[in-house]
């Protein structure tokens, strides 16, 4: 009898240590059938408006299986929400990866949230491709794992202020930046650019992200005789100066980063003064001809009729569309050593958004942006087609 | 420096502090609790009013009307729901409930109207500016701003001053208990007291929204600011804080103006400092807690 009792207890000690090993290693990310990717994005809560990136990524992908899927594999996608608080996002990347078995991330709105899972990431050897956020951290110092493909706000800085001297003739030149690294970033692209041309500033300011009154802020650029004024700032920020500015006949040239390039939301928000804005963009304008365009906009009315097709929209296909390409190249022999590799051979892939390239020793996929401009009733008037910045020290 | 022109912004959004300041002291003075879901009941009344305006396309005075009848049920309804079944409530455990209700209006506003920023305009065209000095423009915003501030600063003049009722809340914030026993049914007038105040909430709230976007955390900064100028002027004067929001507006543009940087933290230095100074503000005699 105590023989049994003790075999019985070896047996569910035996038992209970395997079940413990299975649990310690995350399931695999792929199988015969299928492969499992991710991503993250505020569904609800402060930042819900970006959250349409992650709900664009899945139309793509949807439109892959459609069309039969990659190599005989379905990819069966899954979106959590993370609230923007990278805290969420950290759980609900570690809920995916323990519990479902995810074999890439793409795309994931947020520098902070992206922070907060980037080295678990690594730490398990789990592709991410295409964070939604330019931060500098992502590609630098390299990280095997992590590939970007949104151009840094430090690059993009730059080429609005070419386009603003050369094209605009403008020298005038202001700028609001919000403090923190996004504001900052920019602020150091102009900087560059506007010193080539021994131009300085007329006025550089500071925006908390909270400021709600911004009436002094203005004055200053008004007075300091901007013609031009750059943009850093949050979708709320950006309300108040434009509401501002209209208060107290301040009429520059407004010209922003890419974060404000929805111009439908900027339109209404902003009562209409959104109108005659220059932003720097990710994407192709909404209405544009080309033929991957046509294709998309045409499946989102069959596939999500409930969407809206704006920019952050079909962003989510931009930086989730390496992916799909790298997953075709590798072929039915899957490994993450093989996407990896054809990865790092991404050489000119372009879809909707800028061209990206990968090697083995740089991950930051792009420095272009185009550039627009809102016209009347928030439409888009393309001014410069995808432009590259001759300043970006990283390439060299 | 254009000077004119930091002075009409300065004290247009000082107003608009000293305002919202007013809705903190109504409460602060009849029942001494800092109300933390002020800024959330002046949130969801405007939300309130952009829904009518949005949805129903209701004139905008017609939609106005509804909305201050709309925020003088809400306080009315939080004292009610929320304050009122407390049993032997101290001040610290009041002010938690209200810091409970601040989380659930927002939360309501998040659910029903979702977190996107939205438009809200008070029928005035933004684009319409005057120029009585020159290099000092005045908009339409303001002009309506000090208009409105006026106006409610000379009612609650006149209310506390002459009307029973307005008598009845004095004695009330004078001694409790004396008032009962005078015959004044202090828990009505703590009840009128919510509802006066979340209607002045409303107010400045819309004022607030039309300068900004409408969200569901849109009146969080704006409350910082007037609950500091509600210190500032000491809390118990409604003169008081209405020069204490001035003061502040003033400080902010002023100092922002030359000092961006510093913009966001002087007038809370400038507050420290007076609290270091003036225990109880600039306009109130030292506060002796009542026994």
């Amino acid at each position: 009898m105590k023989f049994k009792i003790f075999v019985s207890f070896v047996a569910m000690l035996a038992a209970l240590s395997a079940a413990d090993v299975s649990q310690a290693a995350p399931p695999p990310g792929f199988d015969d059938n299928e492969i499992r990717i991710g991503q993250w994005g505020p569904q609800t809560g402060p930042a819900a408006p970006w959250g349409s990136v992650a709900r664009g990524s899945k139309l793509l992908f949807d439109i892959v299986n459609e069309e039969g899927g990659i190599h005989g594999r379905k990819i069966k996608y899954f979106i959590r929400d993370d609230m923007y608080n990278p805290a969420q996002t950290a759980a609900v990347v570690k809920e995916l990866v323990e519990r479902q078995g995810i074999f890439a991330f793409v795309g994931g709105v947020g520098s902070a949230t992206g922070m907060a899972v980037r080295d678990y990431l690594a730490a398990n050897k789990i592709p991410w491709i295409g964070p939604a956020a330019a931060d500098k951290d992502f590609a630098f110092p390299l990280n095997p794992y992590l590939f970007a493909s949104y151009p840094l706000y430090k690059d993009e800085g730059s080429i609005l202020a070419k386009y603003i001297v050369e094209k605009l003739k403008m020298k005038k030149i202001g700028i609001l930046y919000q403090n923190d690294a996004y504001g900052k970033d920019g602020l150091e692209g102009v900087k560059e650019r506007l010193a080539t041309y021994k131009v300085g500033l007329v006025a550089e300011i500071p925006v908390e992200p909270t400021e709600k009154d911004m009436a002094s802020q203005i004055l200053r650029l008004k007075t300091a005789g901007a013609e031009v004024v750059l943009m850093y700032l949050s979708p709320t920020a950006a309300v108040i100066t434009m509401k501002t500015a209209a208060n107290v006949g301040f009429k520059p040239q407004w010209v922003s980063s890419n974060t404000l390039s929805d111009y439908p939301l900027m339109f209404k928000i902003t009562g209409g003064l959104w109108e005659g804005v220059i932003t720097a963009a990710l994407a192709e304008t909404p209405d544009s001809k080309s033929p991957l365009m046509i294709k998309y906009r045409e499946a989102a009315k069959r596939l999500a009729p409930e969407e809206r097709w704006g920019v952050f929209y079909y962003a989510g296909i931009v930086f989730a569309d390496p992916i799909v390409e790298a997953l075709k190249k590798v072929g039915r022999n899957l490994s993450t050593e093989a996407l990896l590799k054809a990865l790092n051979s991404t050489k000119d892939h372009q879809t909707l958004g800028p061209k990206v390239n990968w090697t083995e020793k740089q991950h930051q996929g792009t420095d272009s942006v185009m550039i627009h401009k809102c016209g009347p009733g928030a439409s888009y008037i393309l001014l410069q087609d995808w432009t590259t910045n001759d300043l970006a020290t990283w390439k060299k | 420096m254009p000077f004119g022109q930091l002075l009409v912004e300065g004290l247009a959004i000082g107003a608009c502090y000293g305002l919202f300041a007013t809705a903190v002291v109504i409460i602060y003075k009849t029942s001494e609790v800092v109300n933390f879901a002020q800024g959330e009941m002046a949130m969801l009344s405007s939300f309130v009013a952009f829904h009518i305006l949005s949805v129903y396309q209701l004139p905008f005075w017609l939609a106005f009307v509804i909305t201050m009848i709309f925020s003088i049920l809400l306080g009315v309804l939080i004292e009610y729901l929320f304050l009122r079944p407390a049993k032997h409530p101290s001040i610290l455990g009041l002010i938690v409930i209200t810091l409970g209700a601040e989380m659930l209006l927002m939360g309501l506003a998040g659910w029903k109207w979702g977190a996107e920023q939205k438009f809200f305009a008070l029928p005035l065209n933004p684009s319409v500016t005057y120029e009585p000095v020159k290099g000092m423009v005045i908009n339409n915003w303001a002009i309506a701003v000090f208009i409105v501030t006026t106006s409610i600063m000379l009612l609650l003049y006149v209310f506390f001053k002459y009307t029973r009722l307005g008598v009845a809340m004095r004695a009330t914030q004078q001694n409790k208990h004396a008032a009962k026993i005078m015959g004044i049914r202090t828990e009505r007038v703590f009840s009128i007291a919510w509802g006066f105040s979340s209607l002045i909430g409303a107010v400045a709230g819309m004022f607030f929204a039309s300068r900004a976007t409408l969200d569901p955390a849109f009146m969080m900064e704006p409350f910082l600011r007037a609950f500091a100028a509600a210190v500032l002027g000491g809390l118990m004067s409604i003169p008081g804080v209405i020069i204490g929001g001035g003061l502040m507006g003033l400080i902010e543009n002023f100092f922002g103006y030359y000092w961006p940087h510093w913009k966001p933290i002087v007038a809370f230095i400038v507050i420290i400092l007076v609290l270091c100074l003036r225990p109880s503000g600039l306009f109130t005699k030292h506060f002796v807690k009542k026994v």
